[in-house]
């Protein structure tokens, strides 16, 4: 009935910390979460207020970041924590800075909706966008899940699914050449466009960041740079020998 | 001549194999007391045998029947067409049905123990359950950017236990979502038609060939009309009000001016001439989106003035204390039956349903205010004695208002327009 193995604390005061981070790591995730469905919201409709709005509530994000992190320093010099809590606090330390990242990427996008709202809308709406968000907002949603369960083989099943997002990202970059060359008049949107998608790639790639992270702290494995096949067959492994 | 000696020891030592025999079969059945019968034995031991087997027995059906009961529990609740989360102290799973399973995207294997708010990660859910005040529910989606509605009520038990109880909303939230969107959509298409039928009605009112018996009907009608217009723009106004719940953060008002302004504009519409009382007794502004508070504010003035027989008080007030800033309209009218207070800010709802129409009020004016104030995390409280007078008023948290120097700053429309008066 308890999580993993954050429960066996003599200091009941010690798991209380690691439970409270470990819970504003994932309201701030939450909060990134809505960051990103608004920004895509804004983007697709044509919500220039939605998008300003995005844009003005990123400092909440930041906030959060520098919350969390000082709470991390002050576990690491009080309580010296071992293992895998160390691990977890370690994880936490990269994770916040990804969703910190993530809320810039929103940020951006933000803006950009916010300055493509006024002007003439393509014929297909932005579907591409709508799309590659909804891709984008699983993978954040089901990284954080992952993260929330202790889960590595969600964790890496959704690593997986950025390969998806980068041939996605490819695509619409091919789409978007094309259409710069039928129509120079349209160059400025289309880049506008190019940065709202490539700031989508880079939330996914986030995402994969932390998924790895949770690896890290359930295994205590690296498996940055490496080929998720790889990893996998390696924790099979692991699994059979015991 | 040890003879007798050695038939003691004799019958001592296949008395003590006996027991020994006796005792090895008892542990044997005991270890697998389900599969075996109890062991045939005399005397003590039998007695021995029986007693724990009755205990065993006994042991067995309270067993059986907690479990059964379980089972039952778990079977009834697993066909509850709402979802059940069971949630200790510090808001970890404990338990939870299949429909809230269903509906949140809980896994059975992994999610117990876990803390609801790390999984539930829409941020209104968070500050619901950290807030810890389940008087009123929540409607949120069950993952930011979904579809779906959900309903969470938390019923807390025990200590610091809470029960969570989630419905699926989505086909009402629709329902209310089309409705608003009819009244909007109605209000503005209303709204085409009536200005043509008005432009007309004024040309002919100017209109000097126009017959004597017809000033009077025309004259009625562009009055009416003129009341339609109002209750559409209050309509429009209201559902824009309710298109979303989030909070105004707006700009810094200045509160003296924003006052001294609306008594000017009443001194001049005021049929009635009431005496109107400025007590502004604090120089602190408010946070909120000044074309809203205005209209409020406003509402609340028209209504002392339009309900309060000629010759009349009216007081507006302006104070801050610890508990945050607060505007208030009194006035020395007939006042509001106790019974009218708690609806009095539903729409279209008349005190006196003959004798308000000819007031020319749309019947939303308090709705408006309500929900504005709602919009600055605000309140309307509404006083009233029979005979003696009404007071209304509006309660605006410590964290809305802003120094008198950044109000006055920020916000010049107000002094410009006075200047520019005298």
């Amino acid at each position: 009935m308890e999580t993993s193995d954050l429960s066996h604390h003599i200091s009941r005061r010690f798991n209380e910390d690691l439970e409270r981070v470990r819970g504003q790591v994932l309201t701030m995730g939450g909060f990134v979460e809505q960051q990103l469905a608004k920004a895509v919201a804004a983007m697709v409709e044509g919500d220039s207020l939605l998008g300003e709005t995005v844009a003005r509530d990123d400092f909440e994000v930041n906030k959060m970041e520098v919350s969390i992190d000082e709470e991390c320093s002050r576990i690491l010099a009080t309580r010296n924590p071992t293992a895998g809590d160390l691990r977890l606090i370690v994880a936490i330390i990269k994770a916040i800075t990804d969703l910190e990242r993530m809320g810039d990427e929103c940020e951006k996008i933000g803006y950009i909706a916010a300055r493509l709202a006024s002007q003439e809308r393509p014929v297909d709406k932005y579907r591409e966008i709508k799309h590659l968000g909804r891709v984008v907002q699983n993978m954040v949603h089901d990284a954080l899940d992952a993260f929330a369960r202790m889960d590595p083989e969600a964790a890496l099943r959704v690593a997986r699914q950025d390969r998806l997002v980068d041939e996605e990202y490819e695509a619409i970059q091919r789409q978007s050449i094309t259409f710069m060359m039928e129509d120079p008049r349209a160059i400025r949107r289309v880049i506008d466009v190019m940065w709202v998608v490539r700031a989508l790639e880079r939330i996914g790639d986030h995402a994969k960041n932390i998924c790895e992270y949770v690896v890290f702290m359930v295994h205590g494995k690296d498996i940055r740079h490496v080929r998720i096949e790889d990893v996998e067959t390696e924790l099979k492994q692991r699994e059979g020998r015991r | 001549m040890g003879h007798p000696w050695w038939g003691i020891a004799g019958a001592l030592a296949i008395e003590l194999v006996r027991n020994l025999v006796n005792l090895h079969q008892f542990e044997h059945w005991l270890r697998n007391r389900n599969r075996r019968d109890p062991p045939d034995a005399g005397g003590l031991w039998g007695d021995l045998v029986s007693q724990v087997s009755r205990l065993h027995r006994r042991k067995q059906f309270h067993k059986k029947r907690l479990l059964s009961l379980f089972r039952e529990l778990r079977r009834s609740t697993a066909s509850m067409p709402d979802g059940v989360v069971a949630l200790n102290s510090v808001n970890e799973i404990v338990w939870f049905n299949r429909k809230a399973a269903e509906l949140l995207g809980l896994k059975r294997k992994t999610d117990f123990g876990i803390p609801i708010a790390g999984l539930l990660r829409v941020p209104e859910f968070s500050r619901y359950l950290a807030k810890g005040d389940f008087s009123a529910s929540l409607r949120v989606p069950p993952r930011v950017g979904d579809a779906t509605t959900l309903e969470f009520q938390g019923v807390p038990y025990g200590e610091g236990q809470v029960f969570l109880l989630v419905r699926d909303v989505t086909r009402q939230s629709q329902l209310e979502t089309m409705r608003k969107d009819f009244v909007a959509n109605a209000s503005h298409e209303l709204r085409s038609p009536l200005t043509v039928i008005s432009g007309y009605l004024e040309t002919l009112a100017l209109d000097d060939t126009l017959a004597d018996d017809l000033r009077g009907p025309i004259g009625e009608m562009r009055r009416q009309s003129e009341r339609m217009t109002t209750i559409i723009s209050d309509l429009l106004e209201l559902s824009r009000l309710e298109a979303t719940d989030e909070q105004v953060v707006g700009t810094p008002i200045d509160v003296a001016g924003l006052l001294t302004l609306l008594r000017k504009d009443l001194a001049a519409r005021d049929a009635k001439a009431h005496a109107v009382e400025l007590r502004i007794e604090s120089p602190d502004g408010l946070m909120g989106d000044q074309g809203l508070i205005h209209s409020a504010f406003w509402n609340l003035v028209d209504n002392a003035a339009k309900y309060s027989p000629a010759g009349g008080t009216i007081t507006l007030r302006w104070w801050t204390d610890d508990e945050g800033g607060h505007f208030s309209v009194t006035d020395t009218g007939p006042g509001i039956a106790a019974e009218h207070l708690p609806r009095l800010t539903e729409r279209f709802y008349r005190v006196d349903p003959g004798r308000a129409r000819d007031k020319g009020g749309s019947g939303l004016g308090l709705a408006i205010v309500r929900h504005v104030l709602q919009k600055h995390g605000g309140e309307l409280k509404i006083e009233s004695v029979e005979g003696r007078g009404s007071a209304f008023s509006c309660h605006f948290a410590p964290l809305r208002l802003v120094r008198e120097s950044v109000a006055k700053a920020t916000d010049s429309r107000y002094s410009a327009e006075q200047h520019s008066n005298e």
